[in-house]
C-alpha cells in the first residue's frame, strides 16, 4: 500500500461531531486482507472507460431512487441502479440522495458524473473511448452483499458488452 | 464504493475511485484510490465550472498509471476556494441515519476531546 501525503484529512468537510462518529468507526491501520487487482492494460488513449457514481441520479425517464423506505428505516439504502447514457444532460436528470445537497448535480451533472468532459476527452484523443452507458445507485449502502449481487455484478455484465476495460468511480 | 470497486476489479476491470474520504480504504482495500479536498457531492469541482473539472479529471485519470500497488491512495493537491463550513454540501433535512444515532455522535465528539 502506498500513499503520496499522511496529512490529507478526509473528514474536513464534515461537521466536527459527524467526523468524529466516522472516524471511530475507520479503524487506521493497514488493510490486511488481499485486494483484488487488474494491471491497467494499455495506455489511456487506447482503453474504453465507463463511469459509476453512487449519487443517486436517474434519467427522468427512469424511476427516481427509493427515499421513503430510508426515512422509516433509516439503515436502508435503496439497492436498485440506473443506467445513464453517454449523452445525458443535466436538463434530463432527476437526483435523490438524503445525505448531500443535490442542487449542484441537478444544475450541472459533470460535479459528479463527468460526461461532457470525457466525452471531450474522447475526442481530443486523450482516452480511446468513453462507452455508452455510465451506471449511478444509491450510496448508502449497509448491506453491500445484496447490494453487490442486485447492482454491481448487473453493471459489469453490461460494461463487459460495452468493452469497457477502465472504470472510474465517484462516491457520494 | 470501495467494494463496488472490488467486485469490478475481480471482474477485470481496472478501477479508480475520486474521493473525498480515502481514509475508508483503511477498512475496505480499495484497489486504487485518489483523495481530493473537496466537497461532498462535486468532487469533479464546481457547477459549470468545466476548466476546473476537467483538471481533476487529468489528474485522476493520469493516477491510474502511476501505481501498480494494491491498495495505493494518490491524493491530489487542489485547494476548495470555500472553508468547509460555507461549501454548502449537507442535504436539506438531517439524513435519517444521523437522526437516529445523534446521541452516538455527540459523544463520539467528546471522546475524541
Amino acid at each position: 500500500m502506498t500513499e503520496t501525503s499522511t496529512d490529507f484529512n478526509g473528514f474536513r468537510f464534515l461537521p466536527p461531531s459527524l467526523g468524529a462518529w466516522i472516524k471511530s468507526h475507520i479503524e487506521k491501520r493497514r488493510f490486511e486482507g488481499s485486494i483484488p487487482w487488474t494491471p491497467l492494460p494499455r495506455a489511456l488513449n487506447e482503453l474504453t472507460f465507463a463511469m459509476v457514481t453512487s449519487a443517486g441520479i436517474n434519467h427522468k425517464s427512469d424511476p427516481p431512487f427509493d427515499m421513503e423506505r430510508e426515512k422509516q428505516e433509516p439503515l436502508y439504502g435503496d439497492r436498485s441502479y440506473r443506467k445513464i447514457s453517454r449523452d445525458t444532460r443535466s436538463a434530463d436528470i432527476d437526483v435523490n440522495h438524503l445525505h448531500i445537497n443535490t442542487d449542484y448535480i441537478k444544475e450541472d451533472i459533470n460535479v459528479i458524473l463527468p460526461l461532457e468532459r470525457m466525452a471531450e476527452l474522447e475526442a481530443e484523443g486523450i482516452i480511446g473511448r468513453l462507452a455508452p452507458t455510465a451506471y449511478s445507485y444509491y450510496g448508502f449502502q449497509l448491506e453491500s452483499d445484496e447490494f453487490l449481487t442486485s447492482a454491481i455484478l448487473p453493471m459489469a455484465e453490461q460494461m463487459k458488452k460495452e468493452d469497457v476495460e477502465v472504470v472510474l468511480l465517484t462516491p457520494a | 464504493m470501495g467494494q463496488a470497486a472490488r467486485v469490478l476489479e475481480e471482474k477485470g476491470f481496472t478501477t479508480i475511485v475520486l474521493t473525498p474520504t480515502p481514509e475508508f480504504h483503511y477498512m475496505v482495500g480499495i484497489p486504487r484510490s485518489v483523495g481530493i479536498g473537496y466537497p461532498y457531492g462535486r468532487l469533479l469541482g464546481d457547477a459549470g465550472d468545466s476548466e476546473g473539472q476537467r483538471n481533476v479529471l487529468m489528474a485522476t485519470l493520469e493516477a491510474l498509471g502511476k501505481t501498480d500497488t494494491p491498495g495505493s491512495v494518490e491524493y491530489l493537491s487542489f485547494v476548495w476556494p470555500e472553508e468547509p463550513k460555507d461549501a454548502n454540501w449537507h442535504p436539506p433535512e438531517i439524513s435519517p441515519i444521523v437522526k437516529v444515532r445523534l446521541e452516538e455522535i455527540r459523544q463520539a465528539r467528546k471522546e475524541q476531546k
